[in-house]
């Protein structure tokens, strides 16, 4: 029981999507790409990419939505968002409790990778709009969540079962702690600021003229310090023990819905007028 | 008094504007006085010119934030920095050597003035964009800024608002599930009460939008493109166009051996490109508004003082880097030119009409 795809990803969808990710991906680990004359005075993090982030987004979904998406798959994605955005407003701040990409990942391999993106750039989003959490943090959260639901949306369709809560719980676990990493790459020159000859900072700050195996063990250590050992592993246990319990639940009223959101029928002219 | 100035809600991408062009500003400069102007210019207008409604009150929330991002930046400093460069030593603590598995780090050390300093201009900087993007939270009515997506994304905004408006539901929908599991036997333990709960509110949440649908069909929104195949080529070219260009120009940004021809201009050129697809695209999407937010002169006014902010302060950290880039040695030093540019933001407070009262 193939339903059709919620958002239909065309050959010309998916390389505008592996562009939007090449570039995103760019911004995300700007640190490890960072090169920079060995003389330079001082070295500012990139705001630059914050403004950028956002446009490149807004080329993918005008992308996806391109051929006009059908108001059912519209309405699904609404009101998904907005129990993911409750999800996350009831899960905020407990010890790295963070429920939000239990139901993304479900979504995901639900209603298949072009809605699993959408869906994750819509519900932080959204999210971020009822908390007021709308932040510089904001477009790299975006990103790496829609990579979240449509990497579910793109696991093996043939494993179902317990096999298929098991994947996912495994994928659920990966997604947490490949969040939190990613973020934490992004933030991390922001937060320990970089290094220039003259103006030392910390043990474990970004320092642009050292080599790249140097600045990954820094910010292993960085990471493992402040969120890796905590709230990385507080977020996929979350999600894992979510998925296990719920998941063949919610995956049931997923499909259900979705088969009713995506079936297509058309109106026989011939067989009407009889 | 003319009508532009009677209470109202100013659109809110004017406060976007405004406010973006604060935290550009305030990105371009490690000068604390300048930055200290910049928080208080957002938080003065804020005070001036919010209104009662809910998100307004979101603004104390930002400063929180700013507030823990520079004591995080300066306690880093403390516990990590100990020990690395010279200076004045304010505080000369144990050094605490750990062992060599977690990287051959030493804790604490001697803590000097200059890297208080480092920590607390670096960590202001980063908490002042967290402010101003605060300031355009708790001014900008959101749910007037969703009807504001361009034409592009008509559909991603539309799915946005459904969201947004659905919220409630989802609170009255889980209390009547409530009542109802309360009449009836079933499984007690945890687990299953949890599954009792989520299962019926989801279901009941897909089903309501599936007659939304219903709803927003008969209301047209249900609408084919109506691009002809050669429009959309264009549209696709465009996007694809301006994507390449934001690559290459952002790996050229990072890497400075790779030909300056390659960096901003691509850069550039890719950003242009890729509006113009999003503008293409927009142009297949015939709708019209329901009373439009009118754009009058103080939306130009605010969003002026705050393109004026940062244009001066960028003007500024070119050209005057001992005061965007105070050294940690001295005071820092402000100029006229950087402190009026600080100050241009203000003139939003002035320029923008009372909020409207809340109507009960």
């Amino acid at each position: 029981m193939s339903t059709p795809a919620a958002v239909p990803v065309s050959r010309r969808t998916a390389l505008v999507l592996a562009l939007a990710s090449l570039g995103g991906l760019m911004m995300l680990l700007w640190p490890l790409l960072l090169r920079v004359p060995p003389d330079t005075e001082r070295i500012d993090p990139p705001f630059l990419f914050l403004a950028l982030l956002p446009v490149v987004i807004a080329v993918v979904l005008a992308e996806l939505s391109e051929g006009g998406l059908d108001t059912r798959v519209l309405a699904v994605l609404g009101v998904l968002s907005a129990v993911i955005a409750v999800l996350r407003g009831i899960s905020a701040g407990t010890g790295g409790i963070e429920l939000v990409f239990f139901l993304l990942v479900l979504a995901g391999r639900v209603f298949g990778p072009g809605f699993g993106f959408v869906l994750g750039v819509t519900s932080l989003f959204a999210s971020a709009l009822m908390t007021a959490g709308v932040g510089p943090w904001l477009p790299f959260q975006m990103l790496v969540s829609a990579w979240v639901g449509m990497g579910a949306g793109l696991l093996p369709r043939r494993v179902t079962g317990r096999a298929e809560i098991v994947m996912l719980v495994v994928y659920g676990v990966l997604a947490a702690y490949l969040y939190g990493l990613l973020m934490n790459l992004s933030g991390w020159p922001f937060l320990l600021g970089i290094v220039v000859p003259g103006h030392e900072q910390t043990a474990l700050s970004f320092d642009p003229g050292a080599p790249l195996w140097e600045n990954l063990r820094r910010f292993g250590a960085f990471t493992l310090i402040t969120s890796t050992g905590s709230f990385d592993t507080g977020r996929a246990i979350t999600n894992a023990v979510a998925i296990a319990v719920l998941g063949p639940a919610v995956l049931t009223t997923l499909r259900r819905a979705a088969r009713r959101a995506t079936v297509r029928g058309h109106v026989d002219p011939a067989r009407t007028a009889a | 008094m003319s009508s532009a100035r009677l209470p109202r809600d100013l659109h809110p991408v004017a406060w976007w504007v405004w406010a973006i062009g604060l935290a550009v500003a305030a990105s371009s400069t490690t000068n604390p006085l300048v930055l200290l102007t910049v928080v208080a210019v957002a938080s003065l207008v804020v005070f001036a010119r919010r209104s009662e409604q809910p998100w307004a009150r979101a603004f104390r929330l930002y400063v929180l934030v700013a507030v823990v991002i520079v004591v995080m930046r300066v306690l880093f400093r403390v516990l990590l920095g100990g020990g690395v460069g010279g200076g004045h030593v304010l505080l000369d603590l144990p050094e605490v050597p750990l062992p060599d598995w977690v990287l051959g780090l030493r804790l604490l050390g001697p803590v000097t003035r200059e890297s208080v300093l480092a920590g607390l201009y670096d960590g202001l900087r980063l908490g002042a964009v967290v402010v101003c993007v605060g300031a355009a939270n708790a001014l900008a009515n959101p749910k007037r800024l969703l009807r504001s997506v361009p034409a592009a994304l008509h559909e991603v905004g539309t799915a946005l608002v459904v969201a947004v408006t659905v919220l409630p539901q989802l609170a009255e929908s889980a209390r009547r599930v409530r009542a109802a599991q309360a009449l009836r036997a079933g499984d007690e333990r945890r687990t299953g009460r949890l599954r009792r709960q989520l299962v019926p509110v989801l279901e009941d949440a897909l089903d309501r939008s599936l007659q939304l649908a219903a709803g927003m069909d008969t209301r047209g929104y249900g609408r084919a493109g109506t691009a002809t195949p050669a429009e959309r080529r264009v549209t696709g070219a465009l996007m694809l166009t301006g994507l390449c260009g934001v690559c290459v120009g952002t790996y050229a940004v990072l890497d400075t051996s790779v030909p300056r021809l390659l960096g901003t201009p691509m850069l550039v050129l890719g950003v242009a490109a890729a509006v113009a697809g999003l503008l293409s695209a927009g142009r297949r999407v015939g709708r019209t508004r329901y009373r439009p937010d009118p754009w009058r002169w103080p939306e130009f006014a605010v969003m002026a003082s705050g393109i004026a902010t940062g244009a001066v302060l960028h003007w500024v950290s070119e050209h005057q880097l001992v005061v965007a880039y105070p050294d940690l040695a001295s005071f820092p030093q402000v100029t006229l030119v950087a402190l009026l540019g600080s100050l241009v933001g203000l003139l939003a407070a002035v320029a923008a009409p009372e909020p409207r009262p809340v109507t009960s």
